[in-house]
């Protein structure tokens, strides 16, 4: 196949797909800025999908839960090697993100012969202020998103994960559109609740198309919430700990829910 | 940051993880002392080392104090040193023996403890982290036995689903774990500080475990002065440095250290 290039390329175009298809009803993830940190939030019925990687960075992840815990196991290995050998303020998102974990992607999306990582994963890291937050997306492909805090363009304070491109975008511009700045953690939850209710309208074989109006949003979230738990967790700045992740238990959230 | 494409979680723990990647040596597995092994005496190199730790169970659930002191032979190499380690947010690990041994253990206790509820996605039982210092000391026994890197470790922690909730344990240079009723002291000034303890639990006011925190702290500091008297290597109080014990206790809520004043003025009042 290496001497057919054409079959190589064909072979990736099968794969990409083949992927897509299996990705296609995971429920989306949201993380959104607010005054005290960084909230990720999800609707699940069945397992885990939030999870805590180190300190101050936190995994949301789609796709398959042999490959998100091999993905998942590595990262938590990094970081706590790194930790251990010079410091917890040495563990870096970035370089984890770009120096380890994209390249292994890479790789196993591209070899054609071996079998890919049925996954995209959305990390979240809390910095000593606002602006040093990071917000990353890691493709099956090894393709990277960030928010911008390590590049010049414009930040973004949230990131979203979803079932394919149009719903990830779609959810994107909902929160684009009316940015939160220093809003308390229950404003953060509404919002990220509806950014979910519209990723998972928009998501799946049969997705919505066009960004739904706010009533069918929030009618979609009110129907999902009775029979689906809400998982979440924050990041939070300034806690006397290291350990920054704290996760949120349903209740807790359900309580801060606005009708 | 190589990445390591062996995914193991399950069945490693983090002494093993940092063994694979090369970072944490292994046990030394033979126990002769050799010729070239370097003898610890008066006018050739001495490791440093420390003492005197104790722990006991207060009202509050469990006290741990040290001194300050870290001696090389006769010579005070330091009098700031903290022998009062936060593990995790309800363990403490205190140390008496070879700090440059006993902070690396710490840290490795420590990573361990957050590895396993990262990858595990749940905290580990009580009984696994006094295990878990076990290992280490087991694994250090090597260099005991060539006369460096001894640590006499005391741990101490708060778990609510557990009877009782507080727990104290001691080891010893082998790795022995044992858990401690009431209290518990290691190092070369224990032999005073666990006469004291046994004396108040006995026969004091009330026993130790009925003792309001301020009412434990004065006790501590007692003890850590009578046995600074008699031994060199235990700094006790250095009233004119102004250096006090470090004294954490840890409870329901989760660690505390005493602040400074506190333990100054407890001193003030009760021991001075």
């Amino acid at each position: 196949m290496i001497e057919e290039p054409y079959r190589w390329v064909e072979a990736i175009a099968n794969r990409r797909e083949y992927i897509e298809t299996q990705l296609a009803s995971g429920s989306p993830i949201a993380a959104v800025g607010y005054c005290d940190g960084i909230l990720v939030l999800t609707l699940g019925r069945g397992r885990q999908k939030i999870f805590e990687i180190y300190n101050r960075i936190a995994l949301g992840a789609i796709g398959h839960p042999g490959d998100i815990e091999r993905l998942r196991m590595a990262a938590i290995e990094l970081a706590s090697t790194e930790g251990f050998t010079r410091s917890s303020a040495d563990v870096s998102l970035r370089r984890l993100a770009h120096y380890s974990l994209s390249p292994l992607m890479k790789a196993a999306f591209e070899q054609v012969y071996g079998p890919p990582y049925l996954a995209r994963l959305l990390f979240a890291e809390v910095g000593a202020r606002p602006e040093e937050d990071l917000f990353l997306r890691v493709e099956y492909d090894g393709a990277i998103a960030t928010n911008g805090a390590t590049l010049s363009q414009l930040r973004q304070d949230f990131a979203v994960l979803s079932a394919n491109r149009q719903s990830t975008e779609l959810m994107e511009s909902f929160l684009k559109s009316s940015p939160l700045t220093n809003a308390p953690l229950e404003s953060a939850i509404n919002f990220a609740l509806n950014a979910w209710s519209l990723g998972h309208m928009t998501g799946g074989h049969n997705g919505a198309k066009e960004m739904p109006e706010p009533a069918a949003i929030g009618k979609h979230l009110q129907e999902q919430l009775t029979t689906a738990g809400i998982e979440a967790a924050v990041l939070e700045r300034e806690v006397k700990t290291a350990i920054r992740y704290r996760a949120l238990t349903d209740d807790e959230v359900r309580s801060s829910i606005q009708q | 940051m190589a990445l390591d494409q062996i995914f193991s979680g399950a069945n490693e723990d983090f002494p093993a993880l940092l063994r694979r990647q090369g970072i944490l040596g292994g046990a030394l597995t033979s126990f002769e002392k050799s010729a070239a092994s370097i003898e610890p005496q008066q006018g050739r190199w001495a490791p440093t080392e420390s003492t005197t730790i104790l722990a006991f169970k207060f009202a509050g659930g469990v006290l741990v104090a040290g001194d300050r002191r870290a001696t090389s032979g006769h010579t005070v190499v330091y009098d700031r040193a903290d022998k009062v380690l936060e593990i995790d947010r309800h363990s403490i690990m205190a140390i008496a023996g070879v700090p440059a041994t006993a902070w690396e253990m710490a840290r490795v206790l420590e990573h361990s403890f957050q590895y396993f509820r990262r990858t595990q996605l749940q905290e580990m039982s009580v009984e696994g982290k006094v295990r878990a210092l076990s290992k280490l000391l087991r694994d250090n026994f090597g260099f005991v036995m060539q006369g460096v890197g001894m640590v006499v470790p005391i741990f101490a922690t708060y778990d609510q689903t557990s009877e009782p909730a507080a727990r104290l344990y001691f080891y010893d240079a082998m790795g022995a774990q044992f858990e401690a009723a009431d209290y518990a002291a290691t190092g070369s000034g224990s032999p005073a500080v666990r006469g004291i303890l046994y004396y108040e639990n006995t026969w004091g006011e009330k026993p130790l475990q009925k003792r309001e925190e301020d009412e434990a702290v004065t006790i501590a500091l007692r003890a850590l002065d009578t046995a600074a008297e008699s031994d060199t290597a235990t700094g006790g109080v250095d009233r004119s440095g102004k250096i006090f014990p470090v004294i954490k206790t840890v409870s329901r809520d989760g660690i505390t250290t005493l602040p400074e004043q506190k333990t100054a003025a407890i001193f003030k009042k009760a021991v001075a």
